[in-house]
């Protein structure tokens, strides 16, 4: 999967001259959390996120309530903006485990999605949590299984044999190294249109292989 | 993926959300509202579309999103919020940029959008250096691959010619791609195919709903018709009377109508998939109120079949029904579509089918009709060179039985409108007889007896220009009664009365002017001129396809009922093959001047089919989301006229070429193969190999 396959495209841009007031409430409005900022031809100029109009309270106590209105109504975009310079973004042709790597190893919560220069989408926590509910295969219903394997050649073949000799398919698949215990491997299949016995009886004929979890997931 | 796009969509804040919107107009003496109580929400990847009647404000809602209303115009009530961001008000610099970045438009006609004086690649190139600033050679790469994209042939050399070289669909398609090229999250289609032939626009519908696809874009769709709007949309809206009165996901709308205009609408559409008997058609009575006199209770009262005191006193908000729709009615749990019965007023024709006395009064065979076309070069002017012509209709053969009606239909410029110009005398033919009533019509209208030419008479399909401006409309209808002398000076004016009562308009019409009518009841005034001197056969072309569906229905109830009581034969041009089926005993099906398939309507719609009827039949819309309709779409464009394919002139384009042993022989003239009766094809392929087409329509 790569980022244009995950990324929410159109996303809710604002321009410089924003006033802040109007930026936030855009923010609490439709649920989100980042506001690309652009200029024309969307063009990225910098990021507004909710951490960015978190005023420090001591900052705000030492003003009196007119003073607090006329400072935040004076406030536009611009001036609390991070700029562009700054901000980290990603391509639409970047895999999704890079662009989520950027996103961990720097402990920012998202990337807008560059193409020239020009704004085509952004990359989110959440677009991300749910492209990997899409690759275990949520959205379908079926019998969710957790095989073991010995780290060898041709392991997964075996499983795909028995599945295929049977007129069975995979949804999704999802293979790591199994925790705490080295020479071996974990994966995750989902299949539909069986039941779980059915399974269990195929798959526990594979010799070297053992099944760690089967559950049915409607 | 569907699955998966569905499990976010409707949790994600909207692209565009209208909430109560209003729009007023300022006119001398105060304003009109011209749009009320409109909302909607628009969501990435969705196709909101928005259907009903002209001037109920379709247009204004999508005007004011992009606060083009004009001086006057102004949003009165409500919010639009594109975005998050509030669009009323929004001014200068910001909606230049929102307008360029974010939101496109595809208007109906695609040459009002493209500048003629300009190469269409300049002009694409212009969105991408002007808004984003790429360089020259950068842009031309991305406008090739847009091109590309929208599936122009030879995108690159599109580039380079100017608007008025490629054909109107193509046109649609650069437009489409220009507004694209800036990947906007709105497109506002405002009947982008209502100009295009049914084959055109069934590609552009297809390509639409690619396009949402692959762009996430969100899409407001306008349009009139109800079949287009079932195959591109996700949700409909349906506007009456500047009102949104139901709002719905596409399968309840069309499945499980709730409001009474809707069931109306529904009602009036003529259906293909069914057979004929159960598709009559039920017109809606009354008119849409003009927007300065509209009902203070329901907008929809004075014209549905389900009125109360309630509904005359409180107009009714819109709310949600327990099955996820909105409806703008007071008792809509209480109206179950399927026992309704048409009001008792309402006169249905009889489409059962008739006996005739099997006498055929129009005979045409191996009708002809070439156009010299005048070259430009020396040779041409000196007339050393032999001019070319445009073989307009070829070998038209065919006879028209008394009291039946004969359907042409085809793409615009396969010679239907030339064919009926010839028998009627506009034109005079160049080889075939014809003969009408036992009298040859081969000949231009001057050599024809004033009897003669009484006999033949025409509606138009547009009333407006055919129709003096200056003239009452008693006037007009009385002229074909004084030049033939039908009927005697004094009685002319009863007589005229008489026609105007049986086309539903009454004598209070005599003396109005025509822009004091609506396009349908001009178009009755255009029928009842065309029946004035009793005519033996009247020739209609395209009599219904400028106007509403309620309209149209009304008109086609009319003029079978002028059928069955007169006696009159009828030739009916029509473009819409739905249309077609309800109202003619027999079809003929015309593609590039040549008849290619002719036969009684209900074996036309069945197989066997030529290759092109099946075609056609693949592109109609249907207002059913649930029906199944193969997908055939025809490639390129239909040759010219001028120089026809050598052979089978559908070879070039046909899709079943393929099937043929020898495609060779799609060179030579096909043989008129003879299924059975009068049902005829001009095909090379057997009629085994056609009887095995599955049926192009199949509903469930």
């Amino acid at each position: 999967m790569l980022v244009k396959d995950c990324m929410t495209r159109h996303p809710t841009l604002i321009s410089t001259n924003t006033p802040l007031t109007e930026a936030q409430r855009i923010m609490v409005e439709n649920k989100i959390r980042h506001l690309p900022v652009a200029g024309s031809g969307k063009r990225l100029l910098g990021l507004v996120t909710r951490q960015r109009l978190a005023f420090k309270p001591e900052f705000l106590a030492s003003l009196n309530v007119w003073e607090i209105t006329r400072y935040l109504s004076s406030m536009t975009v611009k001036d609390v903006m991070l700029k562009a310079n700054h901000v980290h973004t990603t391509e639409p042709e970047q895999t999704v485990e890079r662009a989520a790597k950027i996103m961990t190893d720097k402990k920012i919560g998202c990337l807008p999605v560059l193409e020239d220069g020009v704004i085509i989408g952004i990359l989110t926590e959440i677009d991300l949590l749910l492209s990997y509910q899409v690759m275990l295969g949520l959205p379908f219903s079926g019998v969710r299984v957790t095989i073991r394997m010995p780290d060898r050649l041709g392991e997964l073949a075996k499983i795909t044999k028995v599945l295929g000799d049977n007129q069975l398919g995979v949804v999704s698949i999802g293979a790591y190294p199994t925790p705490r215990k080295d020479g071996f491997y974990d994966a995750v299949l989902k299949i539909p249109r069986v039941d779980q016995e059915r399974i269990r009886q195929l798959l526990s004929q594979i010799e070297g292989q053992e099944i760690v979890e089967l559950r049915v997931d409607e | 993926m569907d699955k998966t796009k569905k499990m976010r969509n409707r949790d994600d804040a909207p692209v565009i959300r209208i909430h109560d919107l209003a729009v007023a107009y300022k006119v001398r003496g105060g304003e009109i509202e011209a749009v009320q109580n409109v909302s909607f929400d628009i969501y990435r990847g969705e196709t909101q579309g928005i259907v009903g009647e002209s001037g109920c404000g379709k247009s204004t809602v999508a005007w004011a999103i992009v606060n083009f209303l004009g001086a006057n115009g102004y949003v009165k009530r409500g919010s639009i919020k594109f975005m998050g961001q509030d669009l009323v008000g929004k001014k200068g610099e910001d909606l230049r940029r929102l307008r360029g970045d974010q939101i496109a438009m595809v208007y109906q006609d695609p040459m009002q959008a493209l500048n003629p004086s300009m190469r269409l690649g300049d002009q694409l190139k212009e969105v991408l250096t002007v808004h984003r600033g790429l360089s020259e050679s950068k842009a031309s790469k991305h406008c090739i691959e847009m091109l590309e994209r929208v599936y122009m042939p030879d995108a690159a050399n599109v580039m380079n010619r100017y608007p008025h070289q490629i054909s109107g669909g193509q046109q649609q398609r650069v437009v489409i791609a220009m507004a694209l090229l800036n990947n906007p999250a709105l497109l506002i289609m405002d009947e982008p195919t209502t100009a295009l032939d049914v084959t055109v626009e069934a590609a552009v519908l297809d390509l639409i709903a690619e396009l949402r696809r692959d762009f996430d874009t969100a899409i407001m769709y306008i349009s009139h018709n109800l079949g287009v709007v079932a195959r591109v949309s996700t949700r409909v809206g349906v506007m009456y009377a500047g009102e949104m009165v139901e709002r719905a996901t596409v399968e309840e709308i069309y499945k499980n109508p709730q409001h009474p205009y809707t069931q109306g609408l529904i009602r009036c559409v003529p259906k293909l998939g069914s057979d004929k008997s159960s598709s009559i058609l039920y017109p809606i009575r009354g008119r849409v109120p003009p927007p300065d006199n509209r009902p203070s209770g329901c907008i929809f009262a004075p014209r549905c079949d389900y009125v109360q005191e309630l509904c005359r006193e409180d107009r009714p908000r819109l709310r949600q029904i327990p099955s996820g729709s909105w409806v703008a009615c007071h008792f809509t749990e209480e109206i179950d579509p399927d026992q309704w019965e048409p009001p008792e007023d309402l006169v249905l024709p009889d489409i059962s089918v008739r006996e005739g006395n099997g006498k055929a009064v129009l005979e045409v065979k191996g009708l002809k009709k070439y156009y010299q076309v005048p070259g430009s070069s020396l040779k041409d002017v000196l007339g050393l060179k032999k001019p070319s012509l445009v073989k307009a209709v070829e070998d038209a053969t065919f006879s028209v039985p008394k009291g039946k009606t004969l359907g042409i239909v085809g793409e615009s410029g396969c010679g239907k409108s030339t064919l009926v110009k010839t028998i009627i005398g506009l034109e005079d033919s160049t080889a075939g007889e014809a003969t009408f009533l036992g009298f040859d019509i081969t000949k231009d209208l001057s050599a024809r007896d004033q009897q003669l030419i009484k006999e033949l008479q025409m509606v138009f399909q547009n009333p407006d220009s055919t129709m003096n401006p200056s003239f009452t409309v008693g006037q007009q209808i009385a002229r074909p009664m004084h030049l033939f002398k039908t009927v005697p000076k004094k009685q002319v004016r009863q007589e005229v009365i008489k026609l105007l009562r049986a086309m539903r308009l009454g004598a209070n019409y005599y003396d109005r002017i025509p822009r004091q009518l609506s396009g349908g009841e001009k178009q009755r005034v255009g029928i009842a001129r065309a029946l004035a001197s009793h005519p033996e056969v009247v020739l209609c072309d395209e009599p219904v396809s400028a106007l509403d569906v309620s309209v149209q229905a009304a008109i086609l109830n009319l003029l079978l009922e002028v059928q069955s009581e007169f006696g009159t034969t009828l030739l009916f041009i029509a473009h819409d093959l739905s249309v077609v089926r309800y109202f003619s005993d027999y079809v003929a099906v015309m593609y590039l001047g040549q008849i290619v398939e002719i036969g009684p309507a209900e074996a036309i719609y069945k197989p066997p089919y030529h290759p092109y009827t099946e075609a056609l039949l693949s592109a109609v819309p249907i207002p059913d989301p649930s029906a199944k309709q193969k997908h055939i779409r025809l490639e390129g464009t239909v040759p010219s006229s001028m120089n026809p394919p050598q052979g089978c002139r559908f070879h070039t384009r046909c899709p079943r070429r393929e099937m043929l042993a020898d495609p060779e022989i799609c060179l030579t003239l096909p043989p008129w193969r003879d299924v059975s009766g009068d049902h005829r094809i001009f095909c090379h392929h057997s009629l085994e190999t056609l009887s095995q087409f599955d049926p192009v329509i199949t509903t469930t």
